[in-house]
């Protein structure tokens, strides 16, 4: 492959040289501190939602469990206000703040942020029965005339009504089985109600509830979660890109083919240099040409940037990609990242391990070339099905030689027991029969999810822990 | 979740709603001691402060003065005395002596309800709210809408037999309940 991002065009070492103990030593404070800061995260959040229910106790919450009615109306509202928690929660981990990215990584605070929208959405739900059960038995109607009377009495009742149908909206089309059966921008249209949802939940609870009336106390700390809400969603997934793109300017300079169904899209811009180190962390790309710009693909480097320009490396997987294949020279690009804990930054260990299949293959040429590792302590297994799905397959086996990586070429259909993540004929070989010191190793995996998976489970049968393992996910 | 995670989350969570358990438990014995105060027995008779906020109803203006102090319920009830000898006669509910009564305080669980009301010429021309259920803002609302609604209806029928409020039967019940008692001793 001729490009003008071969790795001899640049020094090879990284920017500070580390040597045995003191690499090793380093590696893992990081890693530590890292796992600190997930521990913290994890804590506040979850101290979250008890401060929501801590809000309703100091109001004297407590003491509405004596009857039937109260209490129905105080089940109603601590509902509310953990299903309110959550949901503030869940906008923190999608907007993409580096504190929180730093610590779990991007793809696992949106399987966390997945994984809160359904009980979410049934403690709003219960928030809305309970509420009306509650006040029904006090006004004696049922409950369908007392929704009925607060739509109508009530202000900013109609806006909740709203809003909770908007919450159902959201998650229905979140759900697996209903988001495959849309194209990805009607539900991503979808789940920008989301924001209607949160706005129009607003004033109720300001107006109706007794908790965050004026006066309260409680009112204040409801006020600031939204503002530190709001202000990370600003900051974060709307001035960043932005100051990002303007920073950097890049236009498409050239689109060059990169193996069966590939090409290396070739970029120029503004100092590039600062994009430099960010390994295989993803960005976020959108081109910006008539039928292109409302798709956005998470592409990592698939090179350091060299002379003013990135390149990105490309497979035609349908929708939004196939477009980028005839990508027009001078073509705008919109930039936000670096995502992710799929870099540097997440190793806790000396040695390197990096299993890529097909496309996946990219983002640990970048890794590769950064990495600090000793002669001998890195290995690379690239995996395909053809060699011509071996992607950057020179470039990696000339950095392997250059920095002292073992390099594996394992092509071939895959095993149908076994390992499965192993070619045909490989089958009953285990990583670590590739990998020395695969127990004191760093194990990044890029590739299909199923493949990937059976890579990480044949990792761990040899006892790495989870933290030394590293996974990007292509498919979200 | 790892063990310290866990364990920093429970101990978090755990002291958070110890907390605001604390603080809640005086906040319910606050309320609960003025809860008490707040149940006084129904004050029969002319209580001047009542009175003096007359001007913003519309009927009793005559007998209250419009300066408006402590002195105008006395006013009031020495104005009615001849009016007592059943001159209107179109109401059963006959006989009431001029002047503003208050009915007793009746608690609910979304807070106190008293009315008061006055009565010239032996009608009842205005009923007035001293306390509506205000135990949460909601508790508000709905007695706002309400009272205006049964204040009408009671004024038209001369009579506490009107229907409740729908969507405030709670409040009605408490507020015509008040009512009965603020017309029992005008009778008296």
């Amino acid at each position: 492959m001729t490009t003008a991002f071969r790795s001899a065009d640049r020094p090879s070492t990284p920017p500070h040289p580390r040597t045995g103990a003191a690499l090793s030593r380093d590696l893992r404070n990081r890693g530590r501190r890292r796992l600190l800061r997930e521990d913290a995260l994890t804590a506040l959040a979850w101290a979250s939602g008890a401060a929501a229910v801590a809000l309703y106790l100091a109001d004297g919450g407590a003491g509405q469990f004596t009857s039937p009615s109260p209490a129905l109306t105080a089940i109603g509202v601590v509902a509310g206000l953990i299903g309110t928690d959550l949901v503030l929660v869940m906008l923190l981990l999608a907007a993409r703040i580096p504190l929180i990215d730093n610590a779990i990584g991007h793809d696992r605070a949106m399987a966390v942020h997945g994984k809160l929208g359904k009980p979410a959405l049934y403690l709003i739900l219960a928030h809305m029965v309970f509420l009306l059960l509650g006040y029904g038995m006090a006004d004696g109607l049922n409950p369908i005339a007392e929704g009925v009377s607060m739509w109508v009495n009530l202000p900013d009742m109609w806006l909740a009504f709203i809003s909770i149908v908007l919450f159902i909206a959201v998650v229905v089309t979140s759900l697996v089985a209903v988001r495959r059966r849309f194209p990805y921008e009607f539900w991503y249209v979808v789940h920008l109600l989301t924001y209607a949802a949160v706005l129009t939940a607003l004033p109720h609870q300001f107006s109706v509830g007794g908790l965050f009336a004026d006066g309260q106390w409680q009112r204040w700390y409801w006020i600031a979660f939204y503002v530190v809400v709001l202000a990370a969603l600003l900051r974060y997934r709307i001035y960043a890109p932005l100051a990002l793109t303007f920073r950097h300017q890049l236009t498409v300079q050239r689109v060059v083919p990169a193996g069966d169904g590939a090409v290396n899209v070739e970029l120029t811009g503004l100092r590039l240099e600062e994009l430099a180190g960010s390994g295989g962390r993803f960005f976020i790309w959108r081109f910006l040409a008539p039928g292109m710009w409302w798709h956005h693909h998470p592409f990592s480097l698939s090179a350091d940037p060299v002379a003013g320009r990135v390149r990105i490396t490309v497979r035609d997987l349908g929708r939004g990609s196939a477009s980028l294949m005839t990508v027009k020279p001078g073509t705008k690009v919109s930039v936000s990242g670096p995502y992710g804990l799929f870099g540097h930054a997440a190793r806790t260990r000396a040695g390197l391990v990096l299993v890529g299949s097909g496309i996946g293959i990219t983002p640990l040429r970048a890794i590769l070339e950064r990495a600090e590792f000793e002669q001998g302590q890195a290995t690379v297994i690239l995996r395909a099905s053809t060699p011509g799905t071996l992607y950057l397959r020179d470039e990696i086996a000339e950095l392997c030689r250059q920095r002292g990586a073992t390099l594996y070429e394992l092509v071939g259909h895959r095993a149908r027991t076994g390992n499965t993540w192993l070619p045909r004929h490989q089958t009953g070989q285990r990583l670590a029969d590739y990998v020395a010191n695969l127990s004191d190793s760093d194990v990044y995996v890029c590739g299909p999810d199923k493949w990937a998976e059976s890579v990480l489970a044949d990792a761990k049968a040899t006892g790495l822990a989870g933290t030394q393992l590293h996974r990007e996910r292509f498919d979200w | 979740m790892r063990a310290r995670a866990a364990a920093a989350a429970a101990l978090a969570s755990a002291g958070i709603l110890a907390a605001g358990w604390q603080a809640g438990n005086q906040v319910i014995e606050a309320s609960s001691t003025t809860g008490v105060a707040k149940t006084g027995t129904g004050a029969t008779g002319n209580a001047g402060a009542g009175d003096s906020t007359g001007p913003a109803s519309g009927g009793a203006g005559s007998s209250t003065g419009t300066g408006g102090t402590g002195s105008s319920g006395g006013t009031g009830s020495s104005g009615g005395t001849a009016g007592s000898s059943g001159s209107q006669g179109s109401s059963s509910s006959a006989s009431l002596k001029n002047g503003t009564f208050n009915g007793p305080s009746e608690d609910t669980r979304f807070g106190t309800v008293q009315v008061a009301i006055v009565v010239a010429g032996g009608k009842i021309t205005d009923v007035k709210s001293l306390h509506l259920t205000d135990a949460e803002r909601r508790s508000q609302m709905i007695s706002a809408y309400a009272a205006p609604i049964l204040r009408s209806e009671v004024l038209k029928a001369q009579s506490v037999n009107v229907d409740t409020v729908s969507g405030a039967t709670i409040t009605s019940d408490a507020y015509l309940t008040s009512l009965q008692g603020a017309v029992d001793a005008a009778h008296a």
